[in-house]
């Protein structure tokens, strides 16, 4: 998948968990989970494990620990895929 | 270290079913901890409220912590509650009221508990209603200073909770101090920055909301800075 397919996944990963729909539909790589798109930390286990289910993959805490923008969540998604091929 | 650290949950907000889940649970508490839940288990503590009550102490410690350690991430499993205690014959209370306000646990059915983040060693105190979680941090065991309130409120917007809780401490500080101007801001790594007439001061306070719930926490001001 490219970074791009990965994305557009992701904004529906996300969704549920944010109240500011706005920021979801202009996301980028820089856009931050917490603070911009104002999702509560609570939900943060919630999106690792959608974003699991939807890529059949294993997120461990480290690379977990990592997923704090959007970039760095298709790094750690784009990262486990490419373990799974 | 001088910090404080809290957290609420709105138990109406999380998701009992996924909660229950090994593949959720599992991301949140370590291998030493699901015992702990047999005392609670027996005082009939639902256990997705355990895991929530547990989250509630580790994201406070997190919190108390990531004001002198802005690079600390917040990983779950590697905050580990060591010992977590009930009062005796405790039972889960109703929340019947909006608000609730103290200056330390006296009188209060807190569960205390001890959580490690590496080498340091925090120490924890919880009321557990049977609507919310409110948690609250100290690095040694007294709250004696440690002023903390939560309330329910009406608007779950982001935007509402923010404001509604900085009102919420600012009123308690008013009623504390006097009616002087206090503000809080947060800092470049996230961190709540209480000001007063425009002058940053040295007065840790730590805010939280989840969904209909609001808290803070705040340490009380020893050294005469009002």
């Amino acid at each position: 998948m490219t970074r791009t397919e990965i994305l557009d996944e992701l904004k529906k990963v996300i969704a549920p968990y944010t109240t500011n729909k706005e920021m979801l539909a202009s996301i980028n790589e820089q856009t931050d989970l917490i603070k911009d798109l104002k999702i509560n930390s609570a939900n943060l286990v919630d999106i690792i494990i959608d974003a699991e289910a939807k890529y059949d993959i294993e997120i461990d805490y480290d690379s977990a620990d990592k997923m704090v923008n959007v970039g760095t969540c298709i790094d750690v998604i784009s990262e486990k895929l490419n373990q799974k091929a | 270290m001088i910090s404080t650290g809290n957290d609420v949950v709105a138990l109406s907000a999380i998701n009992a079913a996924r909660t229950n889940q090994h593949k959720f649970y599992s991301k949140v508490l370590t291998d030493s901890e699901t015992p702990l839940y047999n005392e609670f288990s027996l005082a009939g503590i639902p256990f997705e409220n355990f895991v929530w009550l547990l989250w509630s102490i580790k994201e406070s410690a997190y919190k108390f912590l990531q004001r002198h350690n802005p690079g600390l991430v917040f990983t779950p499993v590697k905050f580990v509650v060591e010992e977590l205690r009930l009062p005796s014959a405790y039972i889960i209370e109703k929340f019947d009221a909006i608000t609730e306000e103290g200056i330390g646990f006296n009188g209060y059915p807190a569960l205390t508990g001890i959580i490690a983040s590496g080498e340091v060693k925090l120490h924890s105190c919880s009321l557990l209603y049977d609507k919310l979680i409110s948690t609250v941090i100290n690095d040694a065991n007294d709250f004696e200073n440690t002023c903390w309130g939560f309330k329910i409120i009406s608007g779950t917007a982001h935007e509402n909770q923010s404001k509604e809780v900085r009102h919420f401490l600012i009123e308690r500080l008013n009623r504390l101090y006097g009616e002087f101007d206090f503000r809080v801001d947060k800092n470049e790594n996230g961190c709540p920055v209480l000001f007063k007439e425009n002058e940053e001061i040295g007065i840790p306070v730590s805010l939280s909301h989840h969904e209909n719930i609001i808290g803070y926490s705040f340490m009380i001001d020893e050294r005469g800075v009002f």
